[in-house]
C-alpha cells in the first residue's frame, strides 16, 4: 500500500531516548509521520504485554528504546527490559507477527541523529513486510 | 500398583491429606482424589490414566501438610512452586511414582469406545481383542519424556524403568503443520483457533503455576488488558497474558491443553516459549534454580554481551 502511513508505537524512556527523539525533532531531522511516542519512566517499565497490546490494537510496528546498558537512571531497568524484550521478539513468529515489526534499542539523550536513523530504517523494514517483499 | 496404598497410609501418619487418584466408576479412568483417612486410601490407584497434575492443588493447601503422589513431570511443577516460594518444601511430602507414560483418554476412547476401562495397571493398552501402539495414544509430553523419575521426592513407589528414555519425538500432526506455516498463516491460524475459545479459564485453573486466583490480570478491569467480550482478538489477548506470565516458569506439563474443552493447541505457544527460554537463558523450569525473570545478578550481568 504505497502512501499508507505506517503506524508505529514508540515506548521511549524519559531519561534518554525520549530526549534523543526530542533533539532529532528540534534539529528538524526527517522522521516518519506515523510514529506515536509514549513516554515511559524507564525501558524496564515496558511490560511485553504493552507491546502485544499495541499490536492487538492495530499497530504496524512497535519500537522500544531506553538508555544504553550501564546508563540506566535507576540502575537496572534496561537489563530487565532486554531479557524480556529479547524473549518477546523471538516469540513473535509463533504468534503470527513478523519479527521485523518489533525492535528494541538503546539511544542516549545526545543521539538525535541516531534516533532518526533508527526510526527511518525501522519504518522502511515494516513497509517491506507490508508489501510482501 | 498395590504397594501405593500402604505408602499412602503410612504418609497419613504425618500429613493432613494425600493427593492421589481413584477410579471413576463412570468414566473408567482415574480421577484426582483427596485421601484424609487410611480407609479412604484403599481406593487409591495409579495407572496410565493418571494424567492430572495434582501440583495444581498445592498452593491453595499451603496451610496444611500435604502428601502428593507425583509423576516425573508433576515433580517438576512442585519443584518450581518451591523455587518460586509458593509452596514450602517442608509442607509437602512427595510420593514419587515411576511413570510408564500417560495416555490421552480421548484418543483411547476413540479407539476402544467411550467409557471403556482404557488400560490395565501396568499401562498396557489392549482390550477386547483390540490393540493399538502405545505411542499412538500417549500424551504428547510423554513421548520422549525427559524426566520419568521425580526430581524431588521423599519416598518412591514402583520400579524405576531401566530403559533409556525415548528420544524426543519428531513434530507430528498439528506441530508439524504449525512449524511449516508462514508467519501470516500463523496469524490466521490463531485467529481461527481463538474464535472457538469460550473463556472458561480451564487452561488457567488447570495450570499449577497460575497461582494468582482472584487477582488474575486477565480479568482485571483496570487496566483492561483483555476485554471481557468472548471474541477471537480478546480471547487471544487473554491467552497471551497467560503465556507471558509463564515465561521461564512453565514446566510443560500440558495440563492447559488437556483441560481446554474446545481443543485449542495451547502447547504450541508454551513449547515455543520454553524452547526460547532454554536457548536464551539455559534455563528449564522445574529444577532448584530460580527462574530467570525472578532474579538475576545485576553486577555480573553480561548476558547481552555474551549473545
Ligand atoms: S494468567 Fe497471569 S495473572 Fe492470571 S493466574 Fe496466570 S499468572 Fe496469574
Ligand atoms: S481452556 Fe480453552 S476455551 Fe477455556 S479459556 Fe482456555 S483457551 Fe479458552
Amino acid at each position: 500500500m504505497p502512501g499508507k502511513d505506517v503506524k508505529i508505537v514508540g515506548f521511549l524512556c524519559n531519561w534518554c531516548a525520549y530526549a534523543g527523539a526530542d533533539m532529532a525533532g528540534m534539529a528538524r531531522m526527517e522522521q516518519p509521520a506515523g510514529m506515536r511516542i509514549i513516554r515511559v519512566p524507564c525501558s524496564g517499565r515496558v511490560d511485553p504485554l504493552l507491546v502485544l497490546k499495541a499490536f492487538q490494537e492495530g499497530a504496524d510496528g512497535v519500537l522500544v528504546s531506553g538508555c544504553h546498558p550501564g546508563d540506566c537512571h535507576y540502575g537496572s531497568g534496561n537489563y530487565l527490559a532486554r531479557r524480556r524484550l529479547e524473549l518477546l521478539g523471538r516469540m513473535l513468529p509463533a504468534l503470527g507477527i513478523e519479527p521485523e515489526r518489533f525492535h528494541y534499542t538503546w539511544v542516549s539523550a545526545s543521539e538525535g541523529a541516531r534516533w532518526a536513523e533508527i526510526v527511518n530504517t525501522f519504518t522502511e523494514a515494516i513497509k517491506d513486510v507490508d508489501e510482501g517483499s | 500398583m498395590e504397594e501405593l496404598i500402604p505408602i499412602i497410609k503410612k504418609a497419613l501418619e504425618q500429613v493432613d491429606v494425600v493427593l492421589g487418584w481413584a477410579q471413576s466408576p463412570a468414566a473408567g479412568v482415574a480421577v484426582p482424589a483427596f485421601f484424609h483417612t487410611p480407609a479412604e486410601a484403599d481406593a487409591a490407584v495409579f495407572d496410565s490414566t493418571c494424567a492430572h497434575n495434582l501440583a495444581v492443588y498445592l498452593p491453595r493447601l499451603a496451610d496444611k501438610k500435604v502428601g502428593i503422589v507425583a509423576k516425573g513431570c508433576d515433580a517438576r511443577s512442585i519443584a518450581q512452586l518451591i523455587a518460586e516460594g509458593a509452596v514450602k518444601r517442608s509442607g509437602v511430602f512427595v510420593i514419587g511414582a515411576s511413570c510408564p507414560g500417560m495416555i490421552d483418554v480421548k484418543k483411547a476412547w476413540r479407539c476402544f469406545g467411550f467409557g471403556k476401562q482404557v488400560c490395565d495397571a501396568a499401562g498396557k493398552v489392549a482390550m477386547e481383542g483390540k490393540t493399538v501402539a502405545r505411542e499412538e495414544i500417549l500424551l504428547w509430553k510423554c513421548r520422549g519424556c525427559r524426566d520419568p523419575e521425580p526430581v524431588i521426592c521423599d519416598v518412591t513407589v514402583g520400579e524405576a524403568s531401566s530403559e533409556a528414555p525415548a528420544p524426543p519425538a519428531e513434530p507430528a500432526g498439528i506441530r508439524k503443520r504449525f512449524a511449516a506455516m508462514t508467519v501470516a498463516e500463523r496469524r490466521q491460524f490463531w485467529q481461527d483457533q481463538f474464535s472457538r475459545c469460550i473463556r472458561c479459564y480451564a487452561c488457567r485453573e488447570a495450570c499449577p503455576l497460575c497461582v494468582c486466583r482472584d487477582v488474575c490480570t486477565i480479568q482485571a478491569h483496570e487496566p483492561g488488558w483483555a476485554g471481557a467480550a468472548v471474541d477471537s482478538p480478546q480471547s487471544w489477548m487473554a491467552q497471551l497474558i497467560r503465556v507471558n506470565h509463564l515465561a521461564g516458569r512453565c514446566t510443560g506439563c500440558e495440563e492447559c491443553e488437556r483441560a481446554c474443552p474446545v481443543g485449542i493447541p495451547l502447547m504450541l505457544l508454551l513449547e515455543e516459549q520454553n524452547d526460547v527460554v532454554e536457548e536464551l537463558f539455559g534455563y528449564r523450569a522445574g529444577g532448584e534454580a530460580k527462574p530467570p525473570f525472578l532474579t538475576f545478578d545485576i553486577k555480573n550481568d553480561t548476558w547481552d554481551e555474551e549473545r
